[in-house]
């Protein structure tokens, strides 16, 4: 077992059980897209300890985070938009009050 | 144009334009007969001068369809014409009054130009087509007062009669056609052997029933229902005609065996008929029966190898005969039917009409220097010449003094009687008009003769015995009939004679039964196809009902059901949809824990 790699497997637990709690406590959507940035970040975290720990040979597993990290930006992107319209449409992002989605 | 069309366009053009203008038919059907008259008259001059023509046509490959002038179609297109023009003359005053004369006048046109096609037809497809026309024609004719009972069956009867034995022609002509391989009838005259002897006859079945021969000779006689001028046409002139012409023509085909089978009929015929006509009780019918005869005889001096004979005697009878009829005609005019015993007494009436009427039935008797008797002293010495012939002459004596008798008979019960006021005037002109150069004919025809034969380039054998024999005979008939009444002298036979010698059961028995038995042997035969198939489907019928059945409750049943289950899923999986995004996230999370967990023990329960 290598130390290094259960160090930052366990940072990345914390990171995820952090960002898990904001997605879900906070009703602000800004914050619920922090949150999820949070999880992803320790999603991506974790596979670049398993990348340089356990096959550093491998060059796939930088492409793969590369990748991932061009998603979140892509998210964040969409979702701040999302936050920005809402708020100059109904002055608000609190999540509570938005139910237009109930199917 | 050539002569030819000359013949034929008229009347065609005639009855086109009587059929298209709403003038006085009369004048059209007279203009138009009028001139195929002349026309036909320059074949004949020009036949004289030893000159024919020939009209060809594209028809079928190989074989064109031919008009042909020589001697023999000369001589039969300038008979048709004037018989024609006569009786049309005839048919101004008796139709004057019918409503329908448009028609009437139509028809006669068509049917005299379908006569002169056949006279002139130089190939067997022009032929056949004539002949059919004819058939046509006279079923239209026949059949014309079609609102009286019994006279649309009357033409249907003669039609379909006629139409039986035609058969005969066609199987005939294609035989023909087949051993010589060309349509023209010149040609095919070359025929010998057992193509011959087979297609003569098949042409001889088809004669038999356009002329009326035993034993397809009742239909003529219910043929009276037409128009009397109809009868007139029809019995010298065309459609009984048709069938003598047809002998005539492939008569020097003709081999040994053929002829004598022809000259059976005939001679048969001739007696037989004559026996009917003596039975007879209403005058059409009577002249009818006679009509048979004659051309009985005819067949008989086909059948003695002298067909020249046969034509000089079919034209004199062709003059007699329509004359007969026309007067025939005069008196139903004035009497309003045509039985005997209406009839009693008109001659006195109409004198002049009486002699005409008289003229023309002492010239069929035969009796110098008439024209019968020169063609039937012809016809009795043409048998005695035949070889093996004097059965034949035998039959041809008997005829005639039938002849005598049943034409004296007819005399004698016209002009016994008391006369009745009859109706007089123009229309009686017309028909006098027509009646009287006819009769005229039938007296002075027998003068033409001699350059006929010369034409023809046949010179009938001439025996004074025939002569007397004739002569004696012709007088003893006519003696017999004006004394003795019909029915003492016909003794046991006349009952038979009543009944037509309908030789088993007559056309009825040998066409009408087994052709309506046939019929019924085929309708049941349909019948049962007709039921198979129905059975058919109706099988498939109940296939289908079964088929849309599984479709609907099953198939359908399937798909509505599978569709219903997913909508009910959906209204289900929406009530999870809270629209708020930490219900949403929480399920996402709980769902995704799940899909960790089932992963993470999988491995496990493998």
């Amino acid at each position: 077992m290598i130390p290094e790699l259960v160090l930052a497997l366990s940072i990345g637990a914390m990171l995820f059980g952090v960002g898990l709690y904001g997605a879900l406590s906070q009703t602000n959507l800004v914050m619920i897209i922090m949150g999820v940035e949070l999880i992803l970040a320790a999603a991506l975290l974790n596979l670049v300890a398993f990348w340089r720990y356990l096959h550093p040979e491998a060059i796939e597993g930088q492409m793969f985070v590369l990748i991932v990290m061009a998603v979140m930006a892509v998210e964040m992107a969409v979702g701040f938009a999302i936050a920005i319209t809402r708020f100059r449409s109904r002055g608000s992002v609190e999540m509570e009050e938005a139910r237009e989605l109930k199917g | 144009m050539s002569p030819l069309a000359l013949v034929l366009l008229p009347t065609l053009l005639a009855a086109l334009l009587i059929a298209v203008l709403r003038r006085p038919p009369e004048i059209l059907a007279l203009v138009g007969v009028s001139i195929s008259v002349p026309a036909s008259g320059m074949l004949l001059t020009m036949a004289f001068a030893g000159k024919g023509y020939t009209l060809m046509m594209p028809g079928l490959p190989g074989m064109p369809l031919l008009l042909v002038s020589d001697p023999l179609s000369a001589v039969l297109s300038v008979l048709v014409a004037t018989v024609a023009t006569l009786v049309m003359v005839h048919a101004t005053g008796y139709m004057r009054k019918d409503g329908e004369k448009r028609r009437f006048f139509a028809t006669m046109l068509m049917f005299v130009t379908a006569m002169q096609l056949l006279v002139l037809a130089g190939d067997w497809l022009t032929f056949l087509g004539a002949w059919e026309l004819i058939g046509v024609s006279s079923y239209l004719l026949i059949g014309f007062w079609n609102r009286k009972p019994g006279v649309a069956g009357a033409a249907t009867r003669a039609f379909l009669y006629t139409r039986s034995a035609d058969l005969g022609l066609y199987l005939g002509v294609f035989v023909l056609i087949g051993a010589a391989g060309t349509s023209n009838i010149a040609a095919t005259l070359t025929t010998f052997g057992t193509p011959a002897l087979i297609g003569g006859l098949l042409l001889l079945l088809a004669a038999m029933g356009k002329s009326a021969q035993v034993p397809m000779q009742d239909w003529l006689q219910r043929a009276m229902a037409g128009p009397t001028p109809v009868s007139a046409l029809l019995h010298s002139a065309t459609l009984v005609a048709a069938g003598a012409i047809l002998l005539i023509r492939v008569a020097p085909m003709l081999p040994a065996q053929t002829l004598v089978a022809v000259g059976i009929v005939g001679g048969v015929t001739t007696v037989v008929a004559g026996l009917v006509a003596l039975a007879e009780r209403d005058l059409k019918r009577l002249l009818a029966a006679s009509t048979s005869a004659q051309y009985g005889l005819m067949l008989l001096a086909i059948g003695a190898g002298a067909p020249v004979v046969a034509l000089l005697h079919l034209i004199a009878h062709a003059a007699i005969k329509s004359g007969l009829f026309l007067g025939a005609g005069v008196f139903q005019h004035s009497r309003g039917s045509t039985g005997f015993e209406d009839l009693a007494g008109a001659g006195r009436e109409h004198p002049r009409i009486f002699a005409g009427f008289a003229i023309s039935a002492l010239a069929l008797a035969g009796i110098p220097p008439l024209a019968g008797f020169f063609s039937k002293d012809a016809i009795i010495a043409a048998t005695l010449a035949a070889p093996g012939g004097i059965w034949m002459a035998v039959l041809a004596l008997a005829g005639t003094v039938l002849t005598g008798a049943y034409m004296a008979r007819a005399l004698a019960l016209l002009w016994r009687g008391a006369p009745q006021k009859g109706e007089s005037g123009d229309e009686l002109q017309w028909m006098g008009l027509g009646m009287g150069v006819l009769v005229a004919l039938a007296a002075g025809l027998g003068a033409a003769f001699p350059r006929m034969e010369w034409l023809l380039g046949d010179a009938p054998p001439v025996s004074v015995l025939a002569m007397f024999l004739g002569l004696g005979a012709s007088l003893l008939g006519l003696a017999l009939g004006w004394l003795v009444p019909g029915a003492r002298l016909l003794g046991p036979l006349l009952p038979w004679a009543r009944r037509g010698f309908a030789v088993g059961g007559g056309m009825d028995g040998m066409v009408l039964r087994p052709a309506l038995a046939m019929a019924q042997a085929c309708n049941a035969v349909e019948r049962r196809i007709y039921d198979a198939v129905l059975a058919v489907g109706r099988h498939a019928m109940r296939l289908g009902r079964g088929t849309r059945a599984t479709d609907e409750a099953g198939i359908d049943g399937f798909i509505f059901g599978l569709a219903s289950a997913t909508e009910a899923a959906g209204r289900r999986a929406r009530r999870l949809q809270s629209g708020l995004i930490h219900r949403e996230l929480a399920l996402t999370i709980a769902a995704t824990g799940i899909i960790a967990a089932a992963l993470l023990v999988a491995p496990l329960i493998y």
